[in-house]
């Protein structure tokens, strides 16, 4: 039959019926792939707090290659396998939320990030994740961070993250980030690892981890800060990062989180490591002069026990590489 | 049936052409490692290249490659329109999906075909009074703009989405996410550009394509500017049609695709476009093409009927455009620029508006290039000699700090090439904060998502700290001096639908 047929002639009982029935049979098909397609994101309650006890709360190492100076910290916190199942997944957020070069401090030390790549896979992990969400054009932000040069060369899977492939936070208690679109790698991954780079931020005062897990949000991110405190503690809760890398091997003093000034940038030669994000960023703030309280998200995770920052309690081991 | 060896050389040619122009677009965008320089096609375009050069009174960059093209035509003839030309290419296919064709008798042929002198005339007049149109009905933009507007982001959503819909229909499977996402890296680009006024451009193309639907290359024939200069430099071409043996069978006339062999089955030079289709129809086989010999005389009488323009009409085209001249000439006269819409946010290291629009042929490589959308084509904003020419909406998307792209594909230079530290400096305009809607202003609410985006190494926003109801405030103020107007802060802006802070194209280096 032809398809023009219809409007020349009388249709027969039979042809109309074939044609309802191809009509239908169209319908069900589309509505089929229809549904699979516009899906809904699914919710997520997040990643459960997995309380991964190391030889120590937190090492401070210092030292002049960026390198050695994350192998060295990893190992006295207790080795990677600590972190990091035989094949399982692990994803690493370093910021790359800039364009900008390494030497000017806004993004994340490619090398440190190297390093992380190397003793997950020593560690037996069957894939490693990178990326971030970033804040100018993705590609300029990847190339010339030198991550996504860095992390392919050890093999990593460096990726831009898609803004559909999302789940919505749900959280027990009520929440300024209640249905906040989250990436779906940040989620679905047995390790979470977090390293920010330590720098400048007017808003917050620094950027250290918690400020870091802005990357994995997709949606509106700029109505994060509204509240930013309250959303950031929130978000680390929701996320329960498994270890915290911060990078303060060059650090932004003024100007952040964007700089591009190098003068504004110290070499600090710096890395800190640790299990707990509030404590980690809590012991960070307090070596760039900052009282951790004077830190919204800080501040806002102590006094609602998300998190505890006793640095008088800790058990902090400083090493020099 | 005739193996035909030229029509099957000169379809290869054509494809090749055709995929090479959209190749070359399609590598149009960061980081710009393409082997074949983006504006190849602009600058090997002698109308758009002579035009702007007569109308700008300067010699452009590059002009010396489509010169060279011109005189190539003025050996050979019409050699472009038949195996380059990527919308000639198009009309074609178009053609051969339509059996039934108009024919149009020889009288309608060659009034119908002057129209194309007349506008050709017309352009070259605006450009002897400073004013460049040859972007209105050059094909090569024509084209240029449709694949970079339309069929690109087209072709990359309709990709990304499949895509999306596929993975989505399998649960994720992480073999197709490897493959989706190597795909992004390579060619997809992650985020599909979107240019909301390009509906015009694929309006103008479909136009161009259905007529030839009908009337085969009407275009080509009738309004093509860039053909009628080929077809006055393929005048003298001594490349020529020749039959040997004629027995009037009329077949090479109904099937000229350019109406360019008369019903005595002479033919006109500045109109075959050597798609060679009149060899292989030829039952005697007696139909070459060769170059003029003195030895050979041809059998075939030639009319006495003048070819092209005679002496008066030529005179009266000449007359009518340039008065109709002098009448708009008026209307775009300095007069009228500040009338002109002023709010419009130019690339960065635009020339001044008047330059500018002399010298942008409208090619839309720069909006193309653009990494963050922002460039868009503006359609009525700047007037009726503004039409294509870009502008940044900062609503869509920025001007990249580091990015100095759109100057690297401009073909004339519309956008100066500066190094990035001088474009680094250049103002585009300045940004404006509404304290109405701003939200640590009018709402004591902390925000300063616009600071932490400011490019400027100094940060061009700065922070007022106020105490208010005991609680201390962070809210934003523009330095007016260190503001170069990358637009960042508007995009970025969590307002909507107005967003508190916006671009103005105050205090820019080109006003």
């Amino acid at each position: 039959m032809k398809f023009d047929s219809i409007f020349q002639k009388k249709l027969s009982r039979k042809e109309f019926l074939k044609l309802l029935c191809s009509g239908a049979s169209l319908l069900v098909t589309e509505n089929i792939i229809g549904k699979a397609a516009l899906a809904l994101p699914a919710d997520s309650t997040g990643r459960i707090k997995k309380n991964i006890k190391a030889a120590y709360d937190l090492v401070s190492a210092s030292g002049n290659d960026p390198y050695q100076l994350t192998i060295k910290a990893i190992q006295t916190m207790g080795g990677m396998e600590h972190f990091v199942k035989a094949n399982s997944t692990v994803l690493i957020k370093p910021n790359i939320a800039w364009d900008r070069t390494p030497e000017q401090a806004a993004n994340t030390n490619p090398d440190v990030v190297a390093a992380l790549i190397d003793l997950c896979f020593q560690a037996g992990a069957k894939r490693v994740n990178v990326f971030d969400n970033c804040c100018n054009d993705p590609k300029r932000c990847y190339d010339n961070s030198g991550i996504q040069k860095i992390a392919k060369k050890h093999k990593a899977n460096i990726f831009f993250p898609s803004p559909w492939n999302v789940c919505q936070a749900k959280f027990a208690y009520k929440s300024p980030m209640e249905n906040w679109p989250v990436f779906r790698e940040a989620l679905e991954c047995d390790t979470f690892i977090n390293v920010p780079i330590m720098k400048h931020h007017r808003l917050t005062g620094l950027t250290l981890s918690m400020k870091n897990l802005m990357g994995i949000c997709s949606g509106s991110r700029g109505n994060i800060h509204t509240d930013i405190g309250l959303k950031l503690a929130d978000l680390a809760n929701f996320i329960n990062p498994d270890l915290t890398v911060i990078d303060a091997y060059r650090v932004l003093l003024r100007n952040g989180p964007v700089g591009g000034n190098l003068e504004d940038v110290q070499l600090m030669q710096k890395l800190i490591v640790g299990t707990e994000p509030v404590l980690t960023d809590a012991y960070a703030a307090q070596i760039m002069g900052y009282d951790p309280m004077s830190i919204p998200y800080i501040a806002s995770a102590i006094n609602r026990n998300l998190g505890k920052a006793d640095l008088d309690q800790a058990n902090i081991l400083k090493i020099t590489v | 049936m005739r193996f035909k060896k030229l029509v099957l050389i000169r379809r290869f040619s054509q494809i090749i052409f055709l995929l090479g122009f959209i190749y070359i677009l399609w590598a149009t965008t960061y980081p710009l490692t393409s082997s074949l320089p983006s504006d190849l096609f602009f600058k090997t375009n002698p109308l758009l290249m002579i035009i702007a050069t007569l109308s700008e009174r300067i010699i452009l960059k590059g002009i010396i490659y489509s010169l060279i093209l011109l005189l190539l035509s003025m050996l050979i003839g019409r050699y472009f329109c038949g195996w380059i030309c990527p919308l000639g290419s198009c009309m074609d296919f178009a053609n051969f999906l339509n059996k039934k064709k108009f024919i149009a008798p020889d009288k309608t042929n060659i009034q119908a075909r002057k129209l194309k002198y007349l506008i050709f005339l017309i352009i070259f007049g605006f450009a002897l009074f400073k004013i460049q149109v040859s972007w209105l009905f050059d094909p090569i933009v024509i084209f240029g703009r449709f694949v970079s507007l339309n069929l690109i982001p087209a072709i990359t959503l309709i990709i990304d989405q499949s895509f999306i819909s596929l993975l989505k229909a399998s649960n994720l499977s992480p073999q197709l996410f490897d493959v989706y996402r190597d795909l992004q890296q390579s060619i997809l680009g992650v985020k599909i550009s979107f240019f909301p006024n390009s509906w015009v451009a694929f309006l103008d193309i479909m136009l161009i394509i259905l007529t030839s639907f009908y009337v085969s290359r009407l275009w080509c024939r009738t309004i093509c500017p860039l053909g009628g200069l080929y077809a006055l430099a393929a005048k003298c071409s001594p490349l020529q049609r020749v039959v040997t043996k004629c027995i009037a069978c009329g077949k090479c006339n109904t099937h000229c695709r350019m109406g360019a062999i008369k019903k005595d089955f002479s033919y006109l030079k500045s109109e075959c476009i050597l798609c060679m289709d009149c060899i292989y129809d030829c039952p005697t086989q007696e139909t070459f093409f060769r170059f003029k010999s003195l030895r050979f005389k041809h059998p075939i009488k030639k009319s006495e009927e003048k070819n092209g323009l005679s002496r008066r009409e030529f005179l009266i085209i000449a007359l009518t455009s340039s008065l109709s001249l002098l009448a708009i000439k008026k209307s775009f006269s300095q007069d009228s620029l500040a009338i002109r819409h002023p709010y419009i946010i130019r690339p960065p290291a635009a020339l001044k508006e008047d330059e500018f629009l002399n010298r942008c042929i409208r090619c839309g490589n720069c909006m193309k290039v653009c990494p963050t959308n922002g460039l868009q084509p503006v359609i009525v904003a700047s007037g009726a000699r503004g039409v294509w020419s870009p502008q940044l909406i900062a609503d869509i998307g920025y001007c990249e700090y580091n990015c100095t792209l759109c100057s690297q594909v401009c073909p004339t230079g519309a956008i100066k090439k500066l190094p990035l530290e001088k474009k680094q400096k250049t103002k585009l305009g300045i940004a404006k904060i509404n304290r109405k809607i701003c939200l640590p202003w009018a709402k004591n609410k902390e925000c300063i998502v616009c600071e932490e985006h400011c490019p400027i190494p100094d940060k061009a926003i700065k922070i007022k700290e106020e105490i208010v109801d005991g609680k201390l405030l962070l809210r934003p103020e523009i330095d007016e001096k260190l503001c170069i107007g990358c637009g960042i802060c508007q995009t970025k802006c969590p307002i909507r639908p107005i967003r508190a802070i916006k671009m103005v194209p105050e205090k820019s280096d080109r006003m």
